[in-house]
């Protein structure tokens, strides 16, 4: 992995909060899909890259990024235009490629700890009564970051004692030891953070760690 | 949902990200390649369960909108979740949790315990429900509304990748077997 996509800038999106682009986003997408005019989802394809091109992306990054969704798209444009309606299928098209790339600029422009706290914030209402817990949302963000290296890590090790013993690539052989041994380690890591106490308990910053079942 | 819970929540999110980043298998006449991405909801609830493993893809699908590159090529960002695909990527969640759901029905809260091949074959089954015609039902709705196609026209598209994915289902039942004999979990 390698870190995220947002990418540093001064552009005018950068400035903009992240809850605001957030429910821009939103209000964006749901009036494309209640629009089904090929003049107007031309318009907001336009205005999306007028968007993607004021971040300041180098576009062999954009390019890298859109290319893969953007032939899907071309595939059910023709399919839509083919065996349904030759306008409907540039309108699907269209509206596809402004939501793909309206998105992307929102997400070069908005770093990710930004983005957390929008989302930490939209749950807030669930965390007060207790359905969900922020420190909890934050703690398996961080846990999934520290497992993708060690998983990339293991694998290799893995691969590398297998071939030196003379086997073939072979995916079982490698899944298998590999999730066994994360696994063990998943306990371990669970009993390391339990004794510091983390996450703190509902609502409090007392540091007392007896809420752990 | 104890500290061990969250630790294996993150792991099987880890686990699909890691899956994204295995090399792609490119094939002659399909726009996307295939990749070992969808791997990951099936092995997810047919080891750790059904909410457990959905709420794994919860989290990937958490990352893919915080804009981490998680997906199959190193993609992600919000565009990824409004795009032709973005079925699929939501569909991982409910994937995830009907595999474990039978999972747990059928081959650990049974009476007797399953031979090998039993185990086996009842995981694999699970993991064609939950990792393929359900995750397909969501792909394909998602599609179908999207591109205006229609569902059957919509299914037919997506029906291509089904023999790469029931390859994968077989590798997730041979997985899921063998960890479990050897670090047995109990499905939540």
């Amino acid at each position: 992995m390698t870190g995220t996509l947002y990418i540093r800038g001064h552009s005018p999106l950068h400035r903009i909060p992240a809850g605001i682009k957030l429910a821009a986003l939103c209000l964006f997408g749901l009036a494309l899909f209640a629009l089904d005019n090929w003049i107007v989802m031309g318009l907001a394809a336009a205005v999306s890259l007028g968007l993607l091109a004021s971040t300041g992306i180098d576009p062999a990054q954009a390019r890298r990024q859109l290319t893969g969704p953007f032939i899907i798209v071309a595939f059910l444009m023709a399919a839509t235009a083919l065996l349904v309606d030759p306008l409907l299928g540039l309108a699907v098209g269209l509206r596809l490629m402004a939501l793909l790339v309206a998105g992307y600029a929102v997400t070069l422009t908005t770093p990710v700890s930004a983005m957390l706290e929008v989302i930490e914030r939209l749950f807030s209402p669930l965390d007060r009564i207790g359905l969900v817990s922020s420190a909890k949302i934050a703690l398996s963000v961080s846990l999934v970051f520290r497992f993708i290296p060690v998983l990339i890590d293991q694998a290799r090790v893995i691969r590398e004692a297998q071939a030196a013993r003379g086997m073939e690539k072979n995916i079982l052989a490698l899944l298998v030891p590999l999730i066994v041994h994360v696994l063990r380690s998943a306990d371990d890591i669970a009993a390391a953070i339990d004794a510091r106490g983390y996450p703190p308990a509902h609502g409090a910053n007392r540091g007392n760690a007896h809420e752990h079942t | 949902m104890n500290t061990r819970d969250i630790v294996l929540i993150a792991l099987f999110a880890a686990i699909t990200v890691a899956l994204g980043l295995a090399p792609r298998i490119p094939v002659a006449f399909l726009p996307v390649p295939i990749t070992l991405q969808s791997l990951g909801p099936m092995l997810a609830g047919a080891m750790i369960g059904p909410v457990r493993g959905a709420l794994a893809h919860v989290l990937v699908v958490l990352l893919v909108a915080l804009g981490l590159p998680v997906l199959a090529g190193g993609s992600g960002g919000l565009g990824m979740l409004a795009g032709p695909t973005a079925g699929f990527i939501f569909g991982w969640i409910i994937a995830a949790f009907v595999t474990g759901l039978l999972c747990r029905t059928w081959t650990v809260s049974g009476k007797a315990r399953p031979s090998k091949w039993a185990d086996v074959g009842l995981t694999f089954i699970a993991c064609v429900i939950g990792g393929i015609v359900v995750l397909y039902a969501c792909g394909a709705l998602w599609l179908a509304f999207v591109a205006g196609l229609g569902l059957a026209k919509a299914v037919s598209g997506v029906a291509v990748f089904i023999p790469g994915d029931l390859v994968k289902a077989a590798f997730a039942a041979l997985i899921a077997h063998n960890v479990r004999r050897a670090y047995p979990i109990e499905l939540k």
